[in-house]
């Protein structure tokens, strides 16, 4: 199929959306079908693969292929899918719940393995399709239908989750900033490995408001920061404050006052070999420090279906190709042979 | 003057329950307002609904459809002179 003449509306499914409406989810929905016809690919090589939850009725509305999966283990369907087939796009779309609790382990893993697929998290801190619940991203204090008297548990930071499973593409958008998410999502798209995403978004029913800050107007140019590679961190509606370091210790300083210029900021390097600098960024408290925004982290590491291909060739070519068939119908019964006396057996290696 | 849903949006059906003139529904590839329809909300409120309500800030004045405070008053009127 020719690719040329694909646009957004070959990607939009026949089923009716149903999200609430003023949902973060249509947000992505329509960047992510703006994007796709953008990258060159095949539509029948796409794969949308989810889990459970609002952010999981993904794959019904892209004119895709796709797998809505059980719960947290898209990332295990997705990396099973990719090594497989890999010249295969293949997408995961999830959400807090999804991911981090239920699914915290395959998320990890995922993010450690750097097999070439995308993750997108939709994080509108709380459990939308089941009536309002906290999730792993809630605030503690949240008041929500499962904590009458606020939460106390400590939240994931899913970026600085990532960026400790070893991740080598992390960014963070948020769901009312089209231009800025698709360019993180194409910048995604473009990365060779895991590339995670997380979108943060708003819960019109049972979370509204919960990035207010970043997304009104009046407020949002003060309350986050756009990195860009190479550039120091500056914020502010006048673009005028930064982040400098002082030892460890990063600081809000204002750009004129006590002769701070853009010379003693940060200066953002996504592609440090190790991610100090990400992680640093990725747990700036906020309000204190505005909320990061672009990409924190993309390195090139070699990718896991990459590896796995070689593997699989290499032993081609030194014992044969495997016969399925013949392994499963081998036979029940083996011989365990008895290493010489003295010999070396291997268990206190 | 009425107002436009321009190409940014979602279709996230937002600011549709927010029209007190029904004036908005989905349409292809985006939401409408119906020009005629449209006062900005005068007669009901000071502030237009659905630019509140959308969250992509994709709704703004229709430079086509440029119509004065006074204007928008009158057509709010026929509006529910018909409905009557």
């Amino acid at each position: 199929m020719s690719t040329a003449a694909l646009s957004k509306k070959d990607f939009e499914s026949d089923q009716d959306v149903r999200w609430c409406p003023g949902c973060g989810d249509y947000m992505v929905l329509a960047q992510l079908q703006q994007l796709l016809p953008t990258l060159g690919i095949a539509r029948e090589n796409f794969v949308f693969i989810s889990g459970i939850g609002c952010s999981s009725r993904f794959p019904y509305y892209m004119n895709t292929y796709g797998m809505h999966g059980i719960h947290g283990r898209a990332p295990a369907i997705a990396s099973g899918l990719k090594l497989a087939r890999p010249e295969l796009s293949v997408w995961v779309v999830t959400g807090d719940g999804d991911a981090l609790a239920i699914g915290g382990n395959h998320f990890i893993h995922a993010m450690r393995r750097n097999v070439d697929v995308k993750i997108i998290l939709l994080n509108n801190r709380i459990y939308g399709l089941t009536k309002g619940q906290y999730s792993p991203t809630s605030e503690q204090g949240k008041k929500t239908r499962s904590t009458p008297a606020g939460s106390i548990d400590r939240p994931f930071n899913p970026v600085a989750l990532a960026l400790g499973a070893g991740a080598s593409f992390v960014a963070r958008t948020v769901d009312n900033d089209l231009a800025l998410m698709g360019q993180v999502l194409a910048r995604a798209a473009a990365h060779r490995g895991t590339a995670f995403v997380e979108v943060l978004q708003n819960c019109m029913v049972f979370n509204d408001g919960a990035y207010r800050a970043i997304t009104d107007k009046a407020t949002r140019n003060d309350a986050r920061l756009v990195l860009e590679q190479g550039q120091p961190l500056v914020f502010g509606k006048e673009k005028d404050r930064g982040i400098r370091l002082c030892g460890l210790e990063p600081q809000v300083v204002r750009l004129g006052e006590a002769g701070v210029t853009k010379a003693d900021l940060l200066v953002h390097d996504e592609r440090q070999a190790h991610a100090v600098l990400a992680g640093l960024l990725a747990q700036l408290p906020a309000p204190q420090f505005p909320v990061p925004l672009g990409v924190f982290r993309a390195v090139i590491e070699p990718a896991y279906d990459e590896m796995n291909s070689r593997l699989h060739e290499q032993a081609c070519t030194s014992k044969g190709r495997g016969n399925l068939g013949r392994l499963l119908n081998g036979g029940d019964i083996w011989t365990i042979e008895q290493p010489a006396l003295g010999a070396h057996h291997g268990f206190d290696d | 003057m009425a107002l436009m849903i321009n190409a940014d949006c979602v279709n996230c059906a937002a600011c549709e329950p927010e029209c007190p003139n029904s004036a908005i529904s989905a349409g292809d590839p985006v939401y409408v307002i119906d020009s005629d329809k449209c006062t900005e909300c005068v007669g009901y409120f000071a502030e237009s609904q659905c630019i509140d309500a959308c969250p992509v800030e994709c709704i703004i004045p229709n430079p086509e459809r440029v119509e004065t405070k006074e204007q928008l008053q009158r057509k709010f009127e026929q509006l529910l002179t018909a409905e009557s």
